[in-house]
C-alpha cells in the first residue's frame, strides 16, 4: 500500500517534470505574455506539489512498522484473475478486429474472458455467440455504426 | 405555457417514450446489481445518445438514473450490498429489518420514498433553475472561472479518500483537457505529431475507460458472489405507506430539501446526500438507538434524500454547465457533444429541451412506483444473473461504445489507456470521479482565464474585484482549506487512537 504511494506519488511527480520541460518549447502571447504554456504549467506544477506529498506520505509510513496485512483481506473467495489479462483483450480486439472482422473477434473476446471467469465451455460458446449477435443488433442495426468486416467480409 | 407544452410533445413522442421505458429497465436493472453503479450505466449509456436528439438523450439520462439510485436499494435489503454507492448509508438498517421478516416494507418504503424525494427535488429544479438562469446571465469569463474552479475544489473535497489523491485524479483529468489545439494561439500542445490527439482527448472513450472498464476489473478481481436472496411477498409491498407518509412527512420535507440542496452544491452527489441526511435524521430522531439495527426511519430519510439529490445535480450542470456530481459531469459533455452550450444561454433560447427535462424528471419519479414494483418483484431473478457473464458483455459494450463515436480504433486505445490508469489508481486509493470532471471542466477552466486575462490585459485583481467573482473566488479559496482542516483532524484522531471507520 505505501509502496504504491511511493510509485504513485513518483509517476505523478514525474509526469509533472516532464510536462514543465515541454511547456518551455510553447510559444508566448504577444507582450511576452504566457498563452498555451500557462495553464499546463500550472498543472506541472500541482503535479510536483502533489505526488511530493503521496511520496513524502509513502516514506513516512515506510518508516513505522510494516502494514498489518490482514486488513486487505475479503471474505468473499477470490478468483485469480489478472487484471492485465482484460488489458490484453482489448488490446487484441483493435489488432484483431480489422483482420477477422467484428463477429469472429467479439465472440473471441468474450469466450476467453468466460473461460477465464470460469463458466463452462459449451455455455461460454453460446452465450459469446448471443451476446454477439445483440451487441451487432444494437449497434449495426440500430445505430448503423459501421463494424469492422475484415477479411471473409463479416 | 407554450414551451411546457413544447417540452410536453417532446416528451410524448412514441420514440421518446419507448426509450424513457428502456431506460428505466436498464437503470434498475444496473441499479440492482451489485458492483455496479449509476455512473458506469450512465458512461455506458453515451454513446448510444450520441445517436439520439437532444431530448431523448437527456431524458434517457435522467430517467436511468433516477431509476438506478432506486434500485440501489433493492439489493441493500435482501442480500446487505448496496447496488450502488448511494443506498451504502441505510444497508445495515435494510437488511437488518429484512431479517426481521420485513423486507416487503423496507422495498415498499424504497420505492415510494425514492419518488416522493424524486419528485420534492424536480419541484426545487424546475423553481430554482430560472431564477439561478436571470442571475447567471450577469456572469461573464470571471465568474465562470470561478465557478469551475469552485465546482473542481468542491469535487476535490468530497472525494472519497485522501484528498490529495483526489486533487491528484483532477489535475490528471485537467492536464488531459490541454493535449490538442489550444484556444489562444492554435499551438497543438502534447500531441507528439499524432493527428488523432490534436482535437484532443475525446471525453466519451475517456470516461467509459475511467468508470466502465476499472468497474469490469474491480468486478472480476472479486470473484462470483453468492448469497442467499430473501424472497419478496409482492402483495404486502404497499402495506402501511400511506401511514408511514403521514408519521414522517416532516423527515421526508427535511431529507428532501437537504438532498437537493446537497445535489445543487458543485461536487456533492447522492451518495453524499444519503450520508448526511442518515446523520441529520440519527441526531434529530426519537430512538436514536435504532440506527444501525433496523431504523426505517432512517431509511426514508436518506432513501429520500438520495433521490431528491438527483434532480438538484442538474441545476448547477444547466444552469451554469458546472457539474453536480459524475452523472451531470457525463450531462454536459453530452450537451456539448449534441452543439449545446449548457448556460442561462440554453434557458432563453432553446426553453423547450429544460422543460423537457423538468417534465422527465416528473415523469421518471411517478414510472418509478410502477416500474419499481415489478423490479422488486423480479429482484430474485436479477440478482441470479451470473457475473462471470455479465462482465464479458460490459466489457464488449465498453468497446464498441468506444468505437462508436467516431468509428476509430484510436478511441478504444483511448478507453483502454484511461481503464488501465483508472483501475491502478482506484487500486491505490484514489478517487477517479474527479478524472472525468477535470476532462469536462478543463477547456471551461482555461478558456475563462485566458479570456478575462487577454480583456484586462492581464490585471489579476480583475478576479477579486467584481463583487460576484469575489464572492465566488472567496468561497473556493474557503474550500481548499478543507483538506488542511481534514489532514490535522485525522492526526488529532490518530494521537487519540479513536478507531476511525
Amino acid at each position: 500500500m505505501k509502496r504504491g504511494d511511493l510509485i504513485g506519488g513518483g509517476i505523478f511527480t514525474a509526469l509533472g517534470i516532464f510536462i514543465f520541460i515541454l511547456t518551455f518549447q510553447f510559444p508566448s502571447l504577444e507582450g511576452g505574455h504566457p498563452g498555451p504554456s500557462l495553464f499546463p504549467r500550472i498543472l506541472a506544477i500541482l503535479f510536483i506539489f502533489f505526488g511530493g506529498i503521496i511520496v513524502l506520505r509513502g516514506l513516512r509510513a515506510g518508516k513505522k512498522e510494516p502494514e498489518s496485512a490482514p486488513a486487505e483481506e475479503i471474505p468473499v473467495p477470490r478468483n485469480y484473475f489478472d487484471p492485465i489479462f482484460v488489458f490484453i483483450l482489448i488490446g487484441a480486439y483493435m489488432i484483431l478486429s480489422n483482420w477477422l472482422g467484428f463477429f469472429i473477434t467479439s465472440t473471441l473476446i468474450l469466450f476467453l474472458m468466460m473461460i477465464k471467469l470460469r463458466v463452462p465451455y459449451l455455455r461460454s460458446l453460446v452465450i459469446s455467440i448471443l451476446l454477439t449477435l445483440f451487441v451487432n443488433f444494437m449497434f449495426y442495426k440500430i445505430l448503423r455504426v459501421p463494424l469492422p468486416t475484415g477479411f471473409f467480409g463479416w | 405555457m407554450d414551451f411546457v407544452l413544447h417540452g410536453l410533445a417532446l416528451l410524448m413522442a412514441p420514440k421518446v417514450l419507448l426509450i424513457i421505458c428502456i431506460s428505466s429497465i436498464y437503470g434498475l436493472f444496473v441499479g440492482a446489481m451489485p458492483g455496479l453503479t449509476a455512473t458506469m450505466a450512465a458512461a455506458l449509456l453515451i454513446p448510444f445518445t450520441f445517436f439520439m436528439d437532444p431530448v431523448p438523450a437527456l431524458v434517457s439520462i435522467v430517467t436511468m438514473s433516477a431509476m438506478a439510485i432506486f434500485a440501489g436499494d433493492i439489493p441493500a435489503a435482501l442480500v446487505r450490498i448496496p447496488g450502488t454507492p448511494s443506498s451504502a448509508a441505510y444497508t445495515q438498517d435494510s437488511f437488518e429489518l429484512t431479517k426481521q421478516g420485513k423486507a416487503e416494507l423496507v422495498l415498499g418504503a424504497d420505492v415510494i420514498f425514492s419518488a416522493i424525494g424524486g419528485l420534492m427535488g424536480a419541484v426545487v429544479l424546475m423553481s430554482s433553475a430560472p431564477l439561478l438562469a436571470e442571475v447567471a446571465m450577469k456572469f461573464s469569463s470571471f465568474e465562470y472561472f470561478w465557478l469551475a474552479a469552485l465546482g473542481l475544489s468542491a469535487t476535490v473535497m468530497v472525494s472519497r479518500g485522501s484528498q490529495v489523491k483526489g486533487a491528484l485524479a483532477m489535475v490528471l483529468g485537467l492536464f488531459l483537457s490541454t493535449i490538442g489545439v489550444d484556444i489562444t494561439l492554435g499551438y497543438p500542445r502534447f500531441t507528439f505529431g499524432s493527428v488523432e490527439l490534436l482535437n484532443g482527448v475525446d471525453f466519451i472513450p475517456a470516461m467509459i475507460g475511467v468508470f466502465g472498464v476499472s468497474e469490469v476489473l474491480r468486478n472480476v478481481l472479486e470473484g462470483e458472489m453468492s448469497y442467499p436472496i430473501t424472497r419478496v411477498r409482492a402483495g404486502k409491498i404497499f402495506a402501511g405507506i400511506g401511514g408511514l407518509i403521514k408519521r414522517y412527512k416532516i423527515n421526508v420535507l427535511r431529507s428532501g430539501l437537504l438532498g437537493t440542496f446537497i445535489g445543487i452544491l458543485p461536487g456533492a452527489g447522492a451518495d453524499i446526500a444519503a450520508w448526511l441526511a442518515y446523520a441529520v435524521s440519527k441526531r434529530s430522531s426519537k430512538e436514536p438507538e435504532k440506527y444501525g439495527a433496523g431504523s426505517l426511519e432512517a431509511i426514508i430519510d436518506a432513501g429520500t434524500a438520495n433521490n431528491s439529490c438527483l434532480a438538484g445535480d442538474w441545476v448547477p450542470a444547466l444552469v451554469f454547465g458546472i457539474p453536480g456530481d459524475s452523472i451531470t459531469a457525463i450531462v454536459i459533455g453530452v450537451l456539448f457533444m449534441k452543439g449545446l452550450r449548457p448556460g442561462p444561454m440554453i434557458f432563453e433560447r432553446q426553453p423547450e429541451i429544460i422543460y423537457a427535462v423538468y417534465l422527465a424528471f416528473i415523469l421518471a419519479n411517478l414510472l418509478m412506483i410502477p416500474f419499481g414494483y415489478l423490479a422488486i418483484r423480479a429482484s430474485a431473478q436479477m440478482l441470479r444473473v451470473p457475473k462471470n457473464i455479465l462482465m464479458p458483455a460490459i466489457l464488449m459494450f465498453c468497446i464498441i461504445g468506444s468505437f462508436a463515436i467516431n468509428n476509430s480504433v484510436f478511441d478504444i486505445g483511448t478507453m483502454l489507456l484511461m481503464g488501465v490508469v483508472g483501475y491502478f489508481m482506484e487500486a491505490n486509493g484514489y478517487a477517479v470521479a474527479p478524472i472525468v470532471l477535470g476532462l469536462v471542466l478543463g477547456p471551461i477552466l482555461e478558456q475563462n482565464f485566458m479570456i478575462s486575462m487577454i480583456k484586462s490585459e492581464w490585471d489579476l485583481t480583475l478576479f477579486f474585484i467584481r463583487p460576484i467573482s469575489a464572492i465566488l473566488g472567496g468561497l473556493t479559496i474557503i474550500v481548499w482549506f478543507f483538506p488542511v482542516l481534514a489532514t490535522f483532524l485525522e492526526k488529532a484522531k490518530k494521537n487519540n487512537s479513536v478507531p476511525v471507520q
